[in-house]
């Protein structure tokens, strides 16, 4: 067939658009279960590294990481009515599509929007670390508007749901060298021991602007300040003010101290 | 031209970076890292070498007023295919190049090859021209992304190499060359390198200056 033929072009265009799209589609379905694995052991990791029952500087293999992050105690918590939900599947609950969801997502009010997020979820999936049927270690995710798009990460808290045991930010975009430091681990071992709120229940916690000194009124509740990336630090700030205000977890936990953690 | 020619020439003489300034937005935006880098430089010549073969083998049958739809479709498809290669085998990795990767579709190294080299040649020189290219492509990466990790970093993929003031060593590191605009400056040094070696390279000047008029003069 002559190549100039309107035929010939609208015939060549079709076989190309259906063996390419036959070819990226034969991809991704291969490849899909490798993907979501991988998926699984990320998130395995990230939470694995907060519960405290993996040592320090041992990584376990990767069937074992699974493993260990199967048997932990998973929940899903519905965050505005301040309990758990036992109707999701928290393995499977995905609570960045939730956000954009009608049913499953929530407007975040503009005043209380500390942390640019416009929607999130309603629920959320939280982590338990348990010990002779108390619970230990509470780990909950948080995410937040940084310099240049969202940090998410997981914050553990001790017993007290106030003493921060733990903290990890596992996605990130800000600036390499300056607002990228959140990921270094001498400054988020730092988090360790600090809390969020005070006697009173006022929430204080603050990534400082200077070096916290020790003995200090804001010693118990700010870690030290990020040097040259104020609005990174601003941006984790705010982030924590949000996560633990009263749009946040701060109902989840009160009730949670209120009723102590028992397994149904 | 030899099949020889042919592979040397866009390695260092006839560079896509240096020479055509090709490709310029992912040599910025990913060579602060060596690993990125390495990873960028595989996709781009697996894309390149993927795309110029299967147009090289359908150009007879390509009418020329859908020729860049069909070539687009082909690229874009190569490259989609990549990224769910490296999102299944390379997690971590995948995670901050994503965008980059995507963004090859757009990299006119692949379009510039297919139209220059492939709608013209046969199977085995399009597949030279395409790996030549994109090793070309890979050199200005690794060179680039070498300077920027060491030097602003103190490491190379990631692992420490000089030991950061901050950590207690004597090496402070020079942060502006993790920002983007680090690596134009790098690039810019190696193209004036070659080109003063290679004087032939200089492109002709786009316009004169008009000359003065006379009551100007002095």
């Amino acid at each position: 067939m002559n190549n100039d033929s309107p035929l010939k072009a609208f015939f060549v265009v079709l076989v190309t658009a259906m063996v390419c799209s036959s070819l990226v589609s034969a991809t991704v379905v291969m490849l899909r279960p490798i993907q979501l694995n991988n998926q699984m052991l990320d998130r395995s990791r990230n939470v694995m590294k907060l519960t405290g029952l993996v040592e320090e500087g041992v990584t376990p293999g990767d069937e074992e990481m699974l493993d260990l992050f199967r048997d932990m105690d998973m929940r899903i918590v519905d965050i505005d009515q301040a309990e758990f939900n036992n109707e999701l599947d928290p393995l499977s609950f995905d609570q960045r599509r939730a956000a954009s969801n009608p049913d499953l997502g929530v407007d975040v009010p503009s005043d209380q929007d500390l942390s640019s997020l416009g929607r999130r979820s309603r629920f959320a999936t939280v982590y338990i670390v348990l010990r002779e049927g108390k619970l230990e270690r509470l780990i909950l995710p948080v995410r937040g508007a940084g310099m240049w798009s969202m940090i998410y990460g997981y914050i553990a808290l001790e017993s007290d749901l106030n003493t921060i045991a733990a903290v990890t930010f596992y996605e990130q975009n800000e600036t390499p060298g300056i607002g990228d430091q959140i990921m270094r681990p001498e400054w988020l071992a730092q988090w360790q021991g600090r809390r969020i709120y005070d006697e009173v229940g006022d929430l204080r916690f603050a990534v400082s602007h200077a070096k916290v000194e020790p003995g200090t009124s804001t010693w118990l509740y700010e870690v030290d300040a990020l040097t040259g990336a104020t609005v990174t630090a601003d941006a984790v700030t705010s982030m924590i003010r949000y996560w633990f205000g009263s749009h946040g977890y701060r109902p989840f936990l009160d009730f949670l101290r209120e009723h102590g953690y028992g397994r149904p | 031209m030899t099949s020889k020619e042919t592979f040397l020439k866009p390695l260092l003489r006839e560079n896509p970076v240096t020479l055509h300034v090709l490709g310029i937005c992912s040599a910025l935006a990913i060579t602060n890292s060596l690993t990125s880098s390495l990873i960028m430089s595989a996709s781009l010549t697996s894309v390149l070498v993927m795309t110029n073969v299967t147009i090289s083998l359908i150009r007879k049958h390509l009418p020329s007023s859908v020729r860049l739809i069909v070539q687009i479709t082909i690229i874009a498809s190569a490259v989609a295919i990549i990224d769910q290669f490296l999102t299944a085998y390379l997690p971590d990795a995948a995670k901050t190049l994503r965008v980059y990767i995507a963004l090859i579709v757009t990299n006119c190294i692949v379009l510039g090859r297919a139209e220059a080299c492939a709608m013209k040649h046969g199977v085995g020189t399009s597949f030279l021209d395409a790996l030549g290219n994109g090793l070309g492509f890979s050199i200005i990466l690794i060179i680039v992304s070498v300077i920027r990790e060491l030097f602003g970093n103190g490491s190379l993929m990631g692992h420490r190499i000089l030991e950061l003031a901050h950590e207690g060593g004597w090496y402070e590191p020079n942060a502006m060359l993790l920002l983007p605009p680090s690596a134009f400056f790098i690039i810019g040094f190696i193209v004036w390198v070659i080109r003063s070696w290679k004087p032939e390279q200089n492109e002709e000047a786009e316009f004169k200056p008009a000359p003065l008029p006379d009551s100007e003069k002095r």
